[in-house]
């Protein structure tokens, strides 16, 4: 067949059929993409765990260096110190009357801790 | 449930609202168009995979950086098209690869021509071309008349792409009536 005009070619191009591309391709792009597995941990709990894991490190470097007397003197130097505001009644009065304003605040904000975490649970279990 | 009518732009507001199906339908409408982009431009299949594979990744991952009221197609497109010129380049520097800004190796277009169908013979010819004129004329079967897509998504101006486009063409004539002239 001749191509002699510019519309004859043109409908030819047009008509060319795609390449087709490899059967997986689409699944695989959605697998990276839209329907990417969710992460098994959010980056805050990363970031708990790594913490509790430096602790862990921190006390058995301390256990290994200092023997356990120094151990249990750090220990009770921390208790201690995160205790004696806890054990005052006024302190723990305004902690809860402070998380009640947080909690109620969050029926505004629309940002739901509870409802969010279980729409993650949700989301995993599928 | 994501409508597989709607329009691109309310698909893209929707993938970035979170709604997976409103990607996954852009990836349905669109995969096949950007294989056959990279496959025409680099001539490899798992190359163009890579790529195609690469594009839809760079763009999920940047929804948000899409201009409303844009052309996704062109958008996609474009990446693919980078995706491209990246690894063309890669096998410039790397492998000292000839540029396929030439004809394929292997028999011609004349010697192939003959025993091949009308779309096989075209598909050839257009191989045949220089990789502008190629990629060019690629998107011009995408894209159909639209030269301001194709000039975004080359990022050349207007008139660079209307020259590159009738020499394509003369070329593919040429290419074409000399195959016709190998088969009588």
């Amino acid at each position: 067949m001749m191509y002699r005009d510019d519309d004859a070619l043109d409908r030819a191009l047009f008509a060319l059929p795609l390449e087709e591309p490899p059967a997986d391709l689409r699944a695989s792009i959605l697998t990276t993409t839209a329907y990417r597995p969710a992460p098994m941990f959010s980056v805050t709990e990363i970031t708990l765990f790594g913490a509790m894991a430096a602790i862990i490190v921190w006390l058995v470097a301390l256990i290994a260096m200092g023997g356990g007397s120094l151990f249990v003197h750090t220990i009770s130097a921390i208790v201690s110190t995160v205790a004696r505001p806890l054990s005052n009644v006024t302190t723990l009065a305004w902690l809860g009357a402070g998380a009640a304003t947080a909690f109620w605040l969050t029926f505004f904000t629309g940002s739901q801790p509870f409802t969010l975490a279980s729409q993650r649970v949700g989301q995993r279990a599928r | 449930m994501t409508q597989p009518e709607a329009a691109d732009g309310d698909l893209v507001a929707m993938a970035i609202r979170g709604n997976p199906d409103a990607f996954a339908v852009l990836v349905e409408r669109y995969d096949r168009a950007v294989y056959h982009l990279a496959f025409r431009t680099l001539h490899d299949v798992e190359e163009a995979r890579d790529v195609t594979q690469e594009a839809f990744f760079k763009a999920f991952r940047s929804l948000r950086t899409f201009k409303p009221g844009a052309k996704f197609s062109t958008w996609i497109f474009a990446i693919a098209y980078h995706a491209c010129c990246d690894r063309l380049n890669r096998r410039k520097r790397y492998a000292s690869e000839e540029m396929p800004d030439r004809a394929d190796a292997g028999p011609g277009p004349e010697q192939q021509a003959i025993a091949l169908d009308e779309a096989q013979r075209l598909r050839t010819a257009i191989d045949a071309l220089p990789e502008k004129y190629r990629t060019v004329i690629t998107l011009y079967h995408l894209q159909g008349r639209q030269y301001e897509e194709i000039a975004q998504v080359l990022g050349l101006p207007m008139g660079t792409v209307k020259t590159h486009l009738f020499r394509a063409k003369e070329q593919l004539r040429r290419l074409l009536s000399g195959a016709e002239v190998t088969e009588q």
